[in-house]
């Protein structure tokens, strides 16, 4: 069974995409990683061009980091005035990153700059986690406890314009998280990611902030970077397919479920490496892809107007009619499917919490 | 006897452990060779 994308073009399998989103997602919810930096390049792999995976992506995670922010929402569990300072150097990212990708779609490499980009991003994360967690499987065939200093000062410690954060209890330059705002925001717009993996490690050995706060908050960072690039993305070049994102929620929410709840049971630092393993792999196969598979031409299906369907007409004619409209929509649409899924999984969590009271 | 028969032991498992990291040392080394030429080639 296979469903025609509207707006990217092409036909995919839909049981191969809720699947493939579902176990990003149960990595994600597994290890505390965004699952953007592996369900893009999946995308890429099941034939959606890279510049529509990348936009369609950043709608899936806005829906999901709206359904994790809300959660956090919920447990107070947020700094909004540290958030809203990295949101200002995201902005900011995110407009130089979307005119990157405007000069390289330009020049027509965008779909090579795309695949290079995460190959590197890949290589360098996937390269990262694996030597972590073999010495990490050394410590601990060796019982070593190694001490950490309390206390690391980097140039950015020494910033002019501090600024008191009391939630996070700091006293810090607002350059710093204006200025890894604008790093994540560049990477976000280009590659389609919500940029947590830059983020988490940044706010917590940069900025210090209180490990409780940083998930949330991130989360809050995410859902500002991925609603300006969605926008942009869908006003600039009309690359959302909603068919797609709608897939990619169902697919993507379900799995961090259940990843989560894995995650209580199981003890996943061993499994770390496998998860390193998994990036490296993907990097290799689109290393393969863009260096020796690119002459293959890849078969194009036109497909005209009146084979399509009534929703399918309605999403090529809105986008293209109502470019501003549709962006919009696109974005409430995202945060509708996370706010509902927040409540959902609330009231599931409630029922069985009243189950196991009445038994 | 026993003792000698020990150290041999940690002596393989330490030799094993060397394998292994150079292995994986190996492979890292080769895996960013390849992007690294890959790139230079599609740059040229």
């Amino acid at each position: 069974m296979e469903v025609f994308l509207p707006i990217a073009q092409v036909f995919i399998n839909p049981i191969e995409i809720l699947l493939l989103s579902a176990i990003v997602g149960v990595l994600s919810g597994l290890f505390g990683v965004g699952g953007g930096f592996l369900m893009t390049p999946f995308l890429i792999f099941l034939g959606v061009p890279p510049a529509y995976a990348v936009a369609n992506e950043a709608n899936n995670i806005l829906a999901t980091s709206v359904s994790g922010s809300t959660t956090h929402y919920l447990k107070n569990t947020l700094d909004y005035k540290m958030g809203f300072m990295i949101v200002i150097g995201g902005t900011i990212g995110t407009a130089l990153g979307i005119y990157t990708f405007t000069y390289f779609k330009g020049i027509g490499k965008i779909d090579t700059v795309i695949s290079l980009a995460y190959m590197y991003i890949l290589a360098i994360i996937g390269t990262l986690m694996l030597v972590e967690s073999l010495r990490e499987i050394d410590r601990e065939k060796r019982n070593l406890v190694v001490k950490k200093k309390l206390h690391v000062h980097y140039w950015i410690h020494g910033l002019p314009l501090r600024m008191r954060f009391p939630k996070s209890k700091l006293y810090e330059s607002i350059f710093t998280p204006i200025l890894i705002g604008l790093l994540v925001g560049f990477i976000a717009a280009i590659m389609g990611i919500g940029g947590a993996f830059i983020l988490v490690p940044a706010m917590i050995y940069i900025i210090k902030m209180p490990t409780r706060l940083v998930p949330g908050t991130s989360l809050f960072v995410t859902i500002f970077v991925s609603v300006i690039v969605t926008f942009l993305h869908s006003f600039n070049y009309g690359s959302i397919d909603l068919l797609l994102v709608l897939m990619l929620v169902i697919g993507s929410i379900v799995g961090v479920q259940v990843g989560q709840k894995l995650g209580e049971k199981i003890d996943s630092s061993g499994l770390r490496a496998l998860l390193a393993i998994l990036l490296l792999v993907v990097g290799i196969a689109i290393a393969y892809d863009t260096f020796f598979a690119e002459q293959i031409q890849k078969e194009i299906i036109s497909v005209s107007n009146s084979d399509l369907n009534f929703f399918s007409t309605f999403i090529i004619e809105f986008s293209k009619d109502m470019p501003f409209f549709y962006g919009l929509f696109s974005i409430m649409f995202a945060i509708f499917l996370g706010v509902a899924a927040a409540f959902i999984r609330r009231f599931v969590s409630n029922f069985k919490k009243k189950m196991l009271l009445q038994s | 006897m026993h003792l000698s028969n020990i150290k041999i032991i940690n002596k393989i498992i330490e030799a094993k452990a060397a394998i292994i990291k150079t292995g994986i040392f190996m492979s890292l080394a080769a895996y960013w060779g390849v992007i690294l030429v890959g790139t230079f080639i599609t740059f040229n």
